[in-house]
């Protein structure tokens, strides 16, 4: 195992750990260090610990990895190393499928036109990431069926059509969102933004089968990914069917990203940044690359995470902001090396 | 890989919208052969050669080792047939040995691991087109002749028994031109590897081909030997310009030659014309 496996393992196990001692809540290192070894003593302590802080590490965790797997795939499928979820339209169209299932069964109109009571047993909480999942489905495939059929399938085309694709569907779930909560703001700011505040750790038992179920599969068909590179052509003589490893690998992201931002809203740019930061530190092959993005897309996370909590004394910055505003320079960058 | 492969293609037909790109074409290949496929620009080189590998359907009109390309699944068809297409870029920057391993995908499961073979038969195949001494080099990186020489590579590696490919020596200086000819109809001989590939330069093809098919307008012209194929009036009523063969003595090399009518500005006559006429 080289140095740079060595030290990327270190700081897996070394975050969420580290990550442990920072929050709102006033916990000495000796209570905390209690908690995780013999468990804590002061109920209050134990709340906060364990239902609060760990929960949210260890989402946060499955957030970074999940978008950054997401983030790689997408970039793989398409050979664009500008492709993230966030900016190919996935995350919006998530958060469209989301904005309707609580237009339908969460909001003042349901409860008006008594949906609520019409489906009393619906786990709203399941129904969530579901009908995130197919507004995510019906975004990737529209961005490919545009970028194929109307921009061109070039690198620069794919990504204004995903970026057209993010816009129109924004507006749509944002206007559902105002249709059916007087006060939506709240909400909205939730869905652009993204935040880990409200995070419970059943979160993470949806979300952990999703990354590990996506992660197992693309590993798995990492040889294919990899001959995907060489663009469909080359793939196909050797044997790679290339649609439906395409279809497959959509279906992946729109999976990964729609259990991720029906809980913790739009996070932006993670799924550009680490990816690329993985190909340059550890290799280029798809499973290289896909075992990097679970490990530093995981630990990122965590770490902005902690940014987030304690950048401002007494509140907490949404993590998109923190995701948006180092992703957004790191785009700039990419595009000017691309240049040159 | 035993003598009795064969390539055949009975009554190829291709339609492209209204167009007909390639009309009755048939061809019979016996293995460890080197192929050339000839003609002007537009005369279905690339169609025929897209056909012939499974790239484009054929209705059961093309067969390998007795067996119709339709009747092959994917990964079957990858372990008999090896494409080198022209070349892109490929995105991100992988090295000639990550480029040469993927010849091992047709043979490997999803859960198969890389064996010590395999390494093996990685580094034979990377020696055999002479690229030792570049293997964790950036595949992009590499000049044209030796990215075309690490395809090869990873031909071989397939361990395809034909190999098809898209004007290997396009863009190449002389000495690669040679070089990769020259590896190609060694790899035929020696190893009894099928090779078919589309040329512009018909001296090359003449020297470096057992077997000639020469295309017009997605018509079959003329197949066979150099000898048989290259005449001067062919050539001159396929490409349109007066021309020269020669052979000095028997088995020496070829020599074709164009000369363009002192009449015709040919600098001043534009490419759709010349097509045309």
């Amino acid at each position: 195992m080289s140095t740079k496996w060595i030290l990327l393992c270190l700081l897996v196990i070394v975050s969420p750990i580290v990550a442990l001692f920072f929050g709102a809540a006033d916990l000495s290192s000796a209570e905390l260090v209690q908690c995780i070894t013999q468990g804590c003593q002061d109920p209050v302590n134990n709340m906060i610990f364990w239902e609060i802080r760990a929960p949210r590490v260890f989402v946060g965790f499955l957030v970074g990895a999940g978008l950054a797997v997401a983030g790689a795939t997408l970039q793989n499928i398409t050979r664009n190393g500008l492709a993230d979820p966030y900016l190919f339209g996935v995350v919006s169209g998530a958060g469209l499928g989301a904005s309707i299932a609580t237009l339908l069964f969460d909001s003042k109109l349901a409860e008006q036109l008594g949906l609520i009571a019409m489906f009393p047993n619906l786990s709203f909480s399941l129904a969530l990431p579901f009908a995130a999942f197919l507004g995510a489905l019906f975004a990737v495939f529209l961005v490919q069926v545009l970028a194929s059929k109307t921009f061109g399938s070039k690198t620069e085309h794919m990504l204004l059509a995903g970026i057209a694709v993010s816009f129109m569907l924004s507006a749509f779930s944002h206007f559902i969102l105002f249709l059916g909560e007087p006060f939506a703001a709240n909400k909205v700011i939730f869905w652009l933004m993204g935040s880990l505040a409200r995070v419970e750790i059943w979160y993470a038992w949806v979300m952990l089968p999703v990354v590990i179920v996506s992660v197992a599969i693309l590993l798995l068909y990492g040889r294919h990914m990899d001959a995907l590179l060489l663009g469909d052509e080359n793939a196909k003589t050797l044997g790679v069917q290339v649609t439906r490893l395409r279809i497959l690998s959509l279906a992946i992201c729109a999976a990964l990203t729609a259990c991720i931002v029906s809980y913790c809203g739009g996070i932006g740019f993670v799924g550009l940044m680490i990816p690329h930061i993985v190909r340059s530190w550890l290799g280029v092959t798809s499973r290289i690359v896909i075992v990097g993005c679970v490990l530093l897309g995981g630990c990122f996370m965590v770490w902005v995470d902690v940014l987030a909590r304690v950048a401002l004394p007494s509140q907490e910055i949404p993590i998109g902001i923190i995701t948006s505003a180092i992703g957004s320079v790191f785009f700039l960058l990419v595009m000017s090396q691309r240049r040159n | 890989m035993s003598s009795s492969c064969s390539l055949i293609a009975k009554n190829v037909n291709l339609k492209i919208g209204q167009q007909q790109i390639l009309s009755d074409v048939c061809l019979n290949l016996d293995a460890g052969k080197v192929m050339g496929v000839l003609g002007p620009n537009g005369a279905g080189k690339t169609s025929l050669l897209k056909i012939l590998s499974g790239q484009l359907a054929s209705q059961h009109s093309v067969s390998w080792n007795n067996k119709a390309l339709t009747d092959y699944d994917p990964m079957s068809l990858a372990q008999q047939i090896a494409v080198v297409n022209q070349l892109n870029d490929s995105v991100f920057a992988l090295d000639l040995y990550q480029i040469v391993r993927m010849g091992l995908l047709p043979h490997k499961s999803l859960l198969s691991r890389q064996t010590s073979e395999d390494d093996k038969s990685i580094s034979n195949a990377i020696s055999r087109v002479g690229l030792q001494e570049k293997v964790k080099q950036s595949f992009s990186s590499l000049s044209g002749g030796e990215q075309q020489r690490g395809l090869i590579a990873r031909a071989l590696v397939q361990k395809a028994a034909l190999i098809i490919l898209d004007e290997p020596v396009n863009h190449l200086d002389v000495y690669y031109q040679h070089q990769v000819l020259k590896l190609l109809r060694s790899l035929a001989h020696k190893l009894n590897i099928t090779v078919v590939m589309s040329l512009h330069d018909l001296n090359l093809a003449a020297n470096y081909c057992d077997h000639l098919c020469l295309l017009n307008e997605g018509k079959m012209v003329a197949q066979g030997t150099p000898e048989q194929v290259l005449t001067s009036e062919r050539l001159q009523q396929v490409f349109k310009i007066p021309c020269e063969v020669t052979q000095n003595g028997q088995n020496a090399a070829f020599r074709v030659d164009f000369y363009p009518p002192d009449e015709v500005e040919v600098d001043v006559i534009p490419a759709a014309e010349h097509s045309k006429k």
